[in-house]
């Protein structure tokens, strides 16, 4: 436990440092902010940096070990639809604790000044990452090519692109990365090795992969449904 | 910030905690009842674990709100009010090397790439190719900002290569290619270079943040997917170039 803590503390400074370094750097010759601004950095870096490790640690306590005794209790119910099921709902619960995406669905409803609201757009990605763990977890079932996948879902992103309100696009592409992060992944990732585990003859490792960036091209989708919906 | 506004911020942010993390409550406590039926042991540890988590969005996304955002906003009006609007190439492309370079992910994923390509991929090229996709697609995300040039004259042609080159490169490669995307964007690059980008938008005076502050997350997402694929294209080529020396 304690050497599990250093060691993840060591990976938040590692990610924080060069950010912090640059930060300081352009302190000092570009940006000159008022020093109270800056002091503001540094005690909200600290908090930063003290929540990231409290989230990976609360992750490898109690949201892994969820995720895999669900991924292991699942095969054995042998029902392919329960599993899909579990992984839509677990992505859509996962999706939406996302710290990244809660910082970015708040600065949506900021910057549109409240006309756009914010959890709704909170709960239209989570629904696209659910959607889409769910076809990914169907593509292994059926043995679906990931490249066939992966090509329609472009093409399907790329017309929708040409199509809807301009004004949502770069929101819905932004949407698509940064889901699928700290929580989503290791939940959805275990769910993922027990549906291969119930399939005799495919290797778990090969088919787990894949399905994290499809799942991140859900919300893209669905971000931009709504706004040609909402128009 | 006030004491009262810093009070509005705890309270609004403990709410949207709350919020975020009960359906994962509730779901876990459903499965608990009807399917998995843990030993209360295991219960305790996941639901303390939870808090624990819940805990440290709380702080994560409270130093997020008074310490990332405001100054990442900050420096992102210094530099959208240099003199040159072609400044904004180097700052991006240096931003985004040293915001990658620290990234543990782009680690891990350079292990996957190494063993499988049978280690003909070192490692310290994977995080190269990364770290210059990434430096690359950011450098081109400030520009665009400041041009205002329109997110799609990026994102599809970098999709279109990347669906291409999918059908070429090694069928291994495609899938940690795909996953690649998360990797240049833990939550930390990802809310400070959002911040960022909205305050360069910010300085640029009458652009509408929602086409050309947000954006730029994405750009750096498309990057590893397409380094990673063309260093999986590369190497199926020198590969066939090891067996049929003569195939053009």
């Amino acid at each position: 436990m304690l050497s599990e803590l250093k060691e993840r503390l060591l990976d938040v400074l590692r990610t924080v440092a060069p950010l912090i370094g640059i930060v300081c750097l352009l302190q000092l010759t570009l940006v000159r902010a008022p020093m109270g601004l800056f002091l503001q950095f540094l005690a909200g870096s600290t908090l930063v940096i003290i929540g990231m490790l409290l989230l990976f640690l609360g992750v490898d306590l109690g949201i892994l070990p969820m995720g895999r005794f669900i991924g292991a209790e699942l095969p054995r119910r042998g029902s392919v639809l329960l599993i899909v099921a579990v992984g839509f709902a677990m992505g859509f619960a996962t999706t939406i604790a996302e710290p990244d995406v809660l910082v970015l669905t708040d600065q949506v409803s900021r910057i549109s000044q409240g006309s756009i609201d914010g959890s709704g757009v909170l709960y239209v990605i989570a629904v696209g990452v659910a959607i889409f763990v769910a076809i990914a977890l169907a593509r292994i079932v059926y043995g679906i090519s990931l490249r066939l996948l992966l090509t329609v879902a472009i093409l399907v992103v790329v017309l929708l692109s040409l199509v809807a309100p301009q004004d949502f696009v770069p929101l819905a592409y932004d949407a698509g990365s940064v889901t699928t992060g700290v929580l989503t992944a290791p939940v959805v990732i275990a769910i993922a090795i027990g549906l291969s585990s119930v399939l005799a003859g495919r290797s778990a490792i090969s088919d787990g992969f894949g399905l994290l960036g499809l799942a991140s091209i859900g919300p893209i989708i669905t971000i931009m449904i709504m706004a040609l919906l909402t128009r | 910030m006030t004491g009262m506004a810093m009070l509005e911020e705890l309270k609004s942010t403990a709410w949207s905690v709350v919020l975020a993390v009960l359906p994962l409550v509730v779901l876990f406590t459903v499965f608990q009842i009807f399917l998995l039926k843990l030993p209360r042991k295991d219960v305790q540890r996941i639901l303390v674990g939870t808090a624990i988590a819940a805990a440290g969005l709380f702080i994560f996304l409270l130093g997020v709100g008074i310490g990332f955002m405001p100054f990442g906003r900050a420096i992102g009006e210094a530099l959208g009010s240099m003199s040159q609007k072609w400044l904004l190439l180097p700052a991006g492309l240096f931003l985004g090397f040293v915001t990658t370079w620290g990234e543990p992910a782009v680690r891990i994923l350079a292990e996957q790439v190494d063993q499988a390509s049978n280690g003909s991929i070192r490692r310290s090229l994977v995080v190269y190719a990364v770290c210059i996709g990434v430096s690359v697609f950011v450098g081109l995300g400030m520009l665009r900002i400041g041009y205002e040039i329109p997110l799609l004259y990026l994102l599809l042609p970098g999709y279109s290569l990347v669906a291409v080159i999918m059908w070429l490169s090694d069928r291994n490669f495609v899938a940690i290619a795909v996953d690649a995307g998360g990797v240049a964007t833990g939550p930390l690059a990802n809310t400070f270079l959002l911040a960022l980008a909205l305050g360069v938008s910010a300085a640029m005076g009458n652009q509408n943040p929602m086409t050309n502050g947000l954006g730029f997350v994405a750009l750096i997402a498309l990057a590893p997917m397409v380094s990673v694929m063309t260093l999986g294209l590369l190497m199926r080529w020198k590969e066939s170039g090891k067996i049929s020396p003569k195939e053009p």
